[in-house]
């Protein structure tokens, strides 16, 4: 499993791992749009996203804060993204489709990524973080 | 109660200095010993890591509603002196200005039970959950009314009674916004959500006076017992939620151009007189008023649907009170005996003025401010009355509303929402959501009981119980 949901009284509490920094973003990536709109999600139409941000802790919050309002503005929901990291610069390409009410209104609306406890860990297999959702 | 916390009363705790780091003053929170057994260390933790804060005001202090959140715990009041403290948008959280208020009917609880219709029409006027996109088309002019002007935008707009302006905190709009401080991010968010209601734990709930217990009170407020009211909880969506995290990236270069050392990075603050700590009051109180404007276009779409299903009028439906949960405000309070102008941060806490106050509706400047406590779908809901007690206590405020005590992922996985649903409408409650999730995620077991919280700020005196009402129908996100 690339990330759980963690216990949280008020918010969403997220913990993911992977072997790489990309892979890592990638999974919370899939974890913010899972909390939103549920797991039917297909591709078809992208958007492309371009970040630099002083750690890996800010690039993820920023990277995070980009989507929520990509999709929103847009109507738009992401399945998948494809995700290149050269030092603090983030380029991503978003792959997803039109918000369809039948499908993607099960989920819970994320106001902000909070970074109370964020923390991008070194692992001996890779990579882990834990960051909260604001919901 | 947990270890290093002290008793200093009935009902009251002190964190002293030195329960985390770099306290500068105490910290204070109101609790019963049955609520006690709930509380969350990790809040606690939240709670003294505010008290580190340049420039805060004799305590770091929490409502009985107290819980984990990110920066400030929620329940969590702060104020900080304008000269030497600091403003932080981790006292306001990501929803500015979410807040509730209550509307009255004419009609009594026999004329609204059972009535799925009306919850159909309610669900189907007012876009709640994930994607609900607003009815109302927002012109450029109208987001900056919206944000400089806050509700009398939407009454001058022609969505709500000039009346209702009178019964908002901050006559539904405060005065120091900055649109030049919202960024175009921001702005582009508010362009399709105006009157939606959002998602988690917003809803809008008819509801029937169950009880009454300050008649003189109750009656100055405009509620008598068995009456059908409407309550709106939400905030400023998009906008707001933007507005936050844009300024959260400022004030954290901020907090190291000014070496301010925070224990938690959504903590990141300014001094409150800086241009950083100014840009994000401006663009906060402009987000707040999004949030007014919101509320007042969510309720003047209900009135339609009550006016269209019993003959009525909007004047029939007047305004109790607008109240804010998530804000900072600059207020002037009575400091080592003299009156100081402080920025008072409210982070899931409410304010609660007292009889006397300027700041509250001439026509209950003798008695106090009505205060608003949503509890959950399933139980009671609170009116209640700001006191002279919370001034010197806790800077004029009060808490929120029941507070949750279980995550999301627990009720998920212990409730289903149709069977939450059935047992609440075997108990005469219409519940309509976009999903059954919407349901769990709120069902009254997660909650605590909201009855004991409001009692705990009873009895400690920052507000005083006027009114019980009890749900009939909810709509949820």
């Amino acid at each position: 499993m690339s990330f759980e949901e963690l216990p949280h009284t008020a918010d969403i509490r997220i913990r993911a791992r992977a072997a790489s920094i990309g892979a890592l973003f990638s999974n919370v990536f899939d974890a913010l749009m899972q909390v939103m709109y549920g797991k039917d999600r297909s591709a078809g139409t992208d958007r492309r996203l371009d970040l630099s941000s002083p750690d890996y802790e800010s690039l993820l919050a920023d990277f995070l804060s980009e989507v929520l309002f990509i999709s929103e503005v847009d109507g738009l929901v992401f399945s998948a993204a494809d995700i290149s990291l050269e030092g603090m610069h983030l380029s991503a390409i978003l792959h997803g489709e039109p918000f369809d009410p039948k499908k993607h209104a099960g989920g819970t609306e994320v106001k902000g990524i909070s970074y109370t406890g964020l923390a991008v860990r070194k692992e001996a297999n890779g990579y882990m973080v834990d960051i909260v959702f604001d919901v | 109660m947990i270890d290093g916390v002290i008793r200093t009363g009935e009902n009251e705790w002190e964190v002293p200095v030195g329960f985390v780091k770099g306290m500068r003053v105490p910290g204070r929170f109101f609790l019963s010993e049955r609520l006690g057994g709930l509380l969350e260390e990790s809040a606690i933790h939240q709670l003294a890591n505010v008290a580190t804060m340049p420039g805060i005001i004799k305590n770091s202090l929490a409502m009985p509603d107290i819980h984990l959140g990110y920066g400030f715990p929620i329940g969590g009041v702060a104020a900080f002196s304008l000269e030497e403290g600091v403003i932080s948008p981790g006292g306001v959280g990501f929803d500015i200005n979410c807040g509730v208020r209550l509307f009255t009917t004419p009609l009594g609880e026999k004329e609204v039970s059972g009535r799925k219709d009306l919850v159909e029409s309610l669900f189907t006027k007012i876009p709640t959950g994930v994607g609900g996109k607003s009815r109302t088309r927002v012109s450029s002019g109208d987001l900056n009314g919206m944000m400089l002007r806050g509700a009398r935008w939407a009454v001058e707009s022609g969505f709500g009674l000039e009346r209702d302006l009178v019964r908002c905190e901050e006559g539904g709009a405060m005065k120091d916004a900055d649109t030049g401080a919202v960024s175009s991010h921001a702005k582009q968010r508010g362009y399709s959500q105006g009157g939606t209601l959002g998602s988690g734990n917003h809803f809008l709930e008819i509801q029937v006076v169950r009880e009454i217990y300050d008649p003189a009170t109750a009656e100055a407020f405009g509620i008598r017992a068995g009456q059908v009211c409407c309550m709106i909880h939400c905030g400023s969506r998009g906008l707001g939620h933007q507005t936050c995290t844009d300024h959260l990236k400022i004030l954290e270069t901020a907090t190291k151009k000014y070496q301010i050392a925070v224990p938690d990075r959504q903590l990141a603050c300014a001094p409150v007189m800086s241009v950083e700590g100014r840009a994000y009051f401006g663009a906060m109180a402009a987000s707040a008023n999004y949030a007014w404007a919101n509320r007042q276009l969510i309720t003047h779409a209900a009135r339609e649907v009550f006016m269209r299903a019993f003959s009525l009028t909007h004047e029939d439906m007047p305004l109790v009170y607008d109240v804010a949960h998530n804000v900072a405000k600059m207020e002037e309070h009575i400091v080592d005996g003299k009156r100081t102008r402080l920025c008072v941060h409210r982070k899931g806490a409410t304010r609660a003025f007292g009889p006397g106050s300027p700041d509250i509706p001439r026509e209950l400047s003798g008695i106090g401010q009505p205060v608003i406590i949503p509890g959950s779908m399933g139980t009671s809901s609170f009116i209640l009355c700001g006191t002279r007690e919370a001034m010197e206590k806790s800077f004029g405020s009060t808490c929120h509303g029941a507070g949750r005590l279980m995550s999301r992922s627990a009720a998920k996985k212990k409730l289903s929402g149709s069977d939450v649903a059935a047992g609440l409408l075997r108990r005469g409650i219409i519940v309509r959501a976009h999903s059954d999730n919407a349901i769990s995620d709120e069902a009254p077991e997660v909650y605590k009981p909201s009855g004991e919280v409001v009692q705990v700020v009873h009895d400690v005196g920052i507000s005083r119980l006027v009114a019980r009402l009890s749900p009939l129908g909810v709509i949820k996100g």
